[in-house]
């Protein structure tokens, strides 16, 4: 089994809002996947999807050779997951929600959650209501790696973060990935792309469509944009 | 699921002890008031019986307000079943709809816990809650009369405060329904829901016709005055109670467990 990701014929309708239409893509193992799109193309559907928080109505998601209906539990396991909005409960510590995050996976990651707070240089001891978006971001970056996932699922990660820190973010994304693991980037920063992604796809109006190459010019990035704009 | 349940217990925490201890404080306050008020209420007691309808509303035909017994179902008992009922609905509404309102939905479900379990931890959450919102309060009544030198008859004080816990429960099932179904905390509609049950025992218990129908609101077996006479609570009472209870808990599962969450 060499595939991380394999969705066939997804399709997702909210109603009267567009979702996501007859969406196939697969993601082998050992990838930096890049997932790009102007906002409501349905990247953000996609994904919550495959984690099983919104209920498909046609085609089938295999995530780690897992069904992600059937099997969303063992999935959850084993994915690593940071949404675009990293909201916690205000009233808890970094250092509570980090441990708790732990706790429910039944996993001592202590060790690990150090290590990346101290590259991350976050702050533990305050409380989530004290901490601006970078540093909340900070957070769930450390909840989504200390269980060492297999699979990233990472939307919109740096928005919010430092130079410094984004690189320093990269630079473990590269490590897990040397290890085996597997990493989906949603994102609008075209250079993260260019520089990290092996394979990319666009993702406009709902479809998406699986680009040759994730070296993609300015000019080309904007074009999707653009082109998204024409049609709406 | 126990970390879940854990977590949620703590972050309630506080809410409960300010409701126990402001529901219960009340009712300390009104027993510790029963000694200074004693011989104005024996005068009292005569006018207050024969008030019709009002008299009928709040127990006070029903018992005499002159002795403990009588004083507390009416006073404490009207205080204690608003403010658990309240504090019921409230704690309820919001427990599993504040996740997506406040956005921590994304982080809580993508731990590896199945919509079920994270129900069932919440669910078992608001159980606590009200045993221990129960057990506050029943121990400042208890203090109370300590303190008067007086004595509440132990059998019905006990089925009071446990047809109270079963009356809270029926709410927050109700309240934890619309919870599951919600993306947003409905804390008007929860004390709204409370009141109108309230008032519907009210309007029952005053205009004959609608006596019949007593027994569909929560408040039916839980008023105090017809407790400590020594009036047994309707069957039929107790099986809706049980039946809307059930079937709020088991729809809450269904419909969580099926809907898709907001971002």
């Amino acid at each position: 089994m060499s595939k991380a990701i394999e969705i066939a014929h997804l399709c997702k309708n909210y109603g009267r809002h567009r979702g996501i239409i007859d969406v196939s893509f697969e993601v082998e193992k050992g990838d930096i996947f890049g997932f790009i799109g102007p906002n409501g193309a349905g990247k953000s559907t996609t994904i919550r999807s495959m984690l099983g928080f919104l209920r498909i109505d046609s085609g089938s998601i295999r995530i780690l050779g897992m069904d992600s209906e059937r099997e969303q539990e063992e999935i959850l396991k084993r994915v690593g997951y940071m949404p675009s909005e990293a909201w916690f409960y205000p009233s808890m510590r970094v250092r509570d929600v980090i441990r708790y995050a732990a706790d429910v996976r039944g996993m001592d990651c202590r060790e690990e959650a150090e290590r990346i707070c101290s590259i991350l240089k976050v702050d533990t001891t305050k409380r989530i209501r004290e901490l601006s978006l970078g540093n909340r971001k900070k957070v769930s970056i450390v909840c989504a790696m200390q269980h060492r996932p297999k699979l990233f699922i990472f939307d919109e990660p740096t928005s919010g973060l430092d130079p410094l820190i984004q690189k320093r973010f990269f630079d473990l994304i590269d490590g897990y990935v040397a290890a085996g693991a597997t990493c989906l980037l949603s994102t609008h920063v075209l250079s993260e792309v260019n520089r990290y992604c092996r394979h990319a796809a666009i993702m406009r109006e709902g479809r998406l469509t699986m680009l040759d190459s994730p070296d993609i010019d300015d000019e080309a990035f904007l074009k999707f944009y653009e082109e998204e704009e024409v049609l709406s | 699921m126990i970390r879940i349940f854990a977590t949620e217990l703590k972050l309630n925490l506080k809410s409960l002890l300010i409701w126990s201890l402001a529901v219960g404080g009340v009712g300390l306050a009104c027993i510790l008031l029963y000694q200074t008020m004693a011989e104005d209420m024996k005068e009292m007691a005569g006018a207050f019986s024969d008030m019709g309808a009002f008299s009928d509303a709040f127990g006070m035909s029903t018992m005499s307000i002159a002795t403990l017994p009588g004083y507390f179902a009416t006073e404490v008992g009207t205080c204690h079943g608003l403010g658990s009922g309240m504090f019921a609905a409230i704690l309820a509404i919001g427990i599993l709809s504040k996740e997506e309102e406040g956005h921590t939905g994304e982080f809580l479900y993508s731990l590896p816990v199945s919509r079920q379990k994270i129900v069932a931890a919440k669910g078992g959450c608001v159980l606590v809650s009200l045993m221990m919102f129960t057990i506050i309060c029943a121990l400042m009544y208890r203090a109370g009369c300590v303190l008067v030198g007086e004595e509440l008859p132990v059998k019905e004080f006990c089925t009071f405060m446990g047809r109270e816990f079963i009356m809270n429960l029926e709410i927050a099932a109700v309240c934890f329904f619309v919870s599951s179904v919600s993306r947003k905390n409905r804390m008007g509609l929860g004390i709204g829901i409370a009141m109108f049950t309230y008032v519907y025992d009210l309007i029952g218990r005053v205009v004959p016709s609608a006596g019949d129908y007593l027994f569909i609101g929560p408040y039916s077996y839980a008023n105090a005055p017809e407790i400590f006479a020594g009036k047994a609570a309707k069957g039929e009472a107790l099986v809706v109670a049980v039946a809307v209870t059930l079937v709020a808990a088991v729809a809450s599962f269904i419909c969580h467990g099926r809907r898709d969450l907001a971002g």
